[in-house]
């Protein structure tokens, strides 16, 4: 379970405070697909940065699956991001110099398995994403639409209870969209946590739970319709 | 993990291999600077004996003008008078006692096919042998009795001995030398110290000499020295009056068990110059000096002061090559920043990541270190080419060298990586997989 109370993001340069996150409450539990909408600078990134481990916030409690983050120091950080995050990024951040097997077992190197439990969890998740054959080509040699299954093999790869998928489909086509759509609600549906920012409604929708951040602030998008209506 | 970031410098090194290049380069040129100095530097100042250096005094008696202060009055002078030298020795107060000076000799061979040889000696004493630890090929030194005797023995060198006895054992046989029979007592295997210690005076890395014989037979005028002569006043006419002289030109060495023996010898000395002074000699205070084997080679400066210079300029270039490395390094590890953030994203922490880096930039000083171990190479090649046979021997890495090259190139990478590594660690992730 993800628990945000009250988070506030400030970032400061030096004539200007930014709001990125004001009083931002949200709860996700276990099993849930959120998809997060809303403007360009509303704090839809910020929150998943902050989400992921990645950034710190300013003020406010943030406890994941019962943790309180703010109190680790940066090991702390990187074991939990390491154990309970997945990553999924709109520009795939695949290490080109690496093939996919080698991509995947990143994240297996900083959790400290032994060479038969990332093998056999590299070709596992490569299969999942149906690359299993192409595991050593490199990440130019594949379409956007496959990097990005390999980007979700390498998140994947850890069990992580929360994916969190920052526009993962931005950067492909419609087609190649929705193949990675079908592919993260059967990962859902095998009960993994997703956090899904995208600007596109449709994609959106297939998300069995739609947020949306206005000004550094959340909100239930269906209570925003509703509010529309009347 | 060690052996993946290996793997992971190793592809980084490949990736980026112009870069890479540069920085093993400027790595290897500093340290190949550095280590042929240091070679040269660290040969120079070895002991030659170290397990009797402390053992082995040379003596030193101011016997000079005291109107005109050898050294203006600082230091006595570096050797010592005839008279001196062969009071001491009947005197015969020490452990063992060498007395000694260059020579020169011409080689008459049995073999009439084989030219005569023009030869450095040395004329010393029976002692000379067993204190500086002379190694013998066959046969030995000559006794006590011999010196006494003023007997007409002398020790071959390994290649004097192959070359008038086709290397065979010479011992018992005798020799022509300046017109003079010598019977062969003993040959020497091959013996280099460097520095040459017992007589700095003439040149300390010069080569050993090529026949040992006994120093009395100076004064009979059967062998013909060489060597630095200084005096303070006329020496008079003919042989007997400058053995007789105050001209220096021999050395004189004891060997003292104790540090009691040492300062009951320096009694002795002080004791003699006194005795010396009733005589009308010795007008100047009583400046008498034991120095230990390293006291005397520093004495005399037997490392030179350009050699440091040199010594110190190449450290500063090895550390303007470093600060280029700062930079290049810097370059490098910024533009890995997008692949540092996304490792942080996939669970690397900041100390995983710096010992990651840290493990590359120790690998370019692996390579840095081979390289500069090849140019050090060829740097004391050129050396030797240059100086000639001054250099010779001198200008050779050792295991020691070898190990310190590698050693000192991954201690100046790591030290040069530290900071780019820090700086590349401090790279925010979310910022770097945003921007990708």
């Amino acid at each position: 379970m993800l628990v945000m109370n009250n988070i506030n993001k400030i970032f400061q340069t030096e004539n200007v405070q930014t709001h990125a996150l004001r009083d931002f409450n949200l709860t996700v539990n276990e099993g849930d697909f959120v998809s997060v909408t809303g403007p360009s600078g509303s704090g839809k990134t910020t929150f998943l940065n902050i989400a992921g481990l990645l950034e710190t916030y300013t003020n406010g409690e943030f406890k994941l699956d019962g943790i309180d983050v703010g109190a680790l120091n940066d090991n702390g950080r990187s074991k939990m991001r390491n154990e309970k995050i997945g990553f999924v990024f709109q520009g795939f951040n695949l290490i080109p110099d690496l093939n996919l097997y080698d991509n995947v077992d990143v994240p297996l190197r900083y959790r400290g398995y032994n060479a038969a439990e990332r093998k056999k969890r590299i070709e596992e998740n490569l299969e999942r994403v149906g690359l299993a054959s192409r595991m050593k080509h490199l990440p130019s040699q594949l379409s956007g639409g496959q990097q990005q299954r390999v980007a979700i093999a390498r998140a994947l790869a850890t069990s992580p209870r929360f994916l969190l998928a920052d526009e993962p489909t931005g950067n492909l086509d419609s087609e190649m969209a929705n193949g990675v759509m079908n592919l993260l609600e059967d990962i859902n549906k095998q009960g993994t946590t997703i956090i899904m920012v995208t600007h596109d409604p449709e994609l959106a929708q297939r998300a069995t739970r739609k947020i949306q951040v206005r000004d550094g602030r959340v909100s239930e998008l269906e209570a925003v319709v509703e509010k529309v209506s009347a | 993990m060690f052996n993946y970031y290996i793997k992971l410098a190793w592809l980084s090194i490949l990736k980026h291999w112009g870069l890479s290049l540069l920085m093993i380069s400027a790595i290897g040129l500093g340290i190949g600077a550095t280590m042929t100095t240091v070679t040269v530097n660290y040969l120079m100042s070895s002991n030659p004996i170290p397990h009797k250096s402390e053992q082995l005094y040379f003596v030193q008696l101011d016997s000079w003008d005291v109107n005109d202060p050898f050294d203006d009055g600082e230091n006595p002078p570096n050797q010592l008078t005839y008279t001196d030298s062969t009071n001491l020795m009947k005197a015969k107060k020490a452990f063992r006692q060498n007395v000694q000076a260059q020579a020169y000799a011409v080689i008459e061979p049995n073999d009439p096919e084989i030219l005569p040889l023009i030869v450095n000696a040395r004329a010393n004493s029976a002692d000379f042998f067993t204190m500086f630890d002379a190694p013998f090929l066959f046969g030995s030194g000559w006794s006590e009795s011999a010196d006494l005797g003023k007997e007409q023995v002398v020790v071959l060198s390994k290649e004097t001995n192959e070359r008038v006895f086709g290397g065979e054992n010479s011992v018992g046989k005798t020799i022509k030398i300046d017109g003079n029979i010598f019977k062969v007592m003993g040959v020497l295997n091959t013996w280099q110290l460097k520095p040459r210690f017992y007589d700095v005076s003439t040149g300390a890395f010069d080569e050993t000499e090529e026949i040992f014989v006994p120093f009395s037979l100076i004064a009979e005028e059967k062998v013909r020295r060489s060597g630095n002569t200084n005096c303070w006043k006329p020496s008079g006419d003919g042989f007997e009056a400058f053995l007789a002289s105050e001209c220096i030109w021999t050395q004189f060495w004891v060997e003292l068990k104790t540090q009691q023996d040492k300062e009951e010898y320096m009694a002795f000395l002080n004791a003699y110059v006194e005795e010396q002074k009733g005589f009308g000699r010795f007008q100047r205070p009583t400046n008498n000096r034991l120095q230990t084997v390293t006291e005397w080679l520093e004495y005399n400066e037997v490392v030179a002061d350009d050699a440091k210079m040199m010594m110190t300029m190449s450290f500063m270039f090895l550390l303007v090559c470093l600060l280029n490395t700062i930079g290049l390094l810097l370059a490098k590890f910024l533009g890995k920043a997008p692949e540092i953030g996304l490792r942080q994203a996939l669970g690397a922490s900041k100390s995983t990541l710096f010992y990651q880096y840290m493990i590359e930039a120790g690998c370019i000083g692996i390579a840095g270190g081979l390289l500069g171990l090849l140019l050090a190479y060829f740097g004391l090649m050129g050396i030797e080419n240059l100086y000639g046979d001054y250099m010779k021997d001198l200008a050779t890495l050792d295991i020691n060298m070898m190990v310190l090259a590698i050693g000192l190139a991954i201690v100046s990478t790591l030290f040069a990586g530290i900071y780019p590594t820090w700086r590349a660690c401090k790279v925010q992730p979310a910022h770097q997989l945003k921007s990708q």
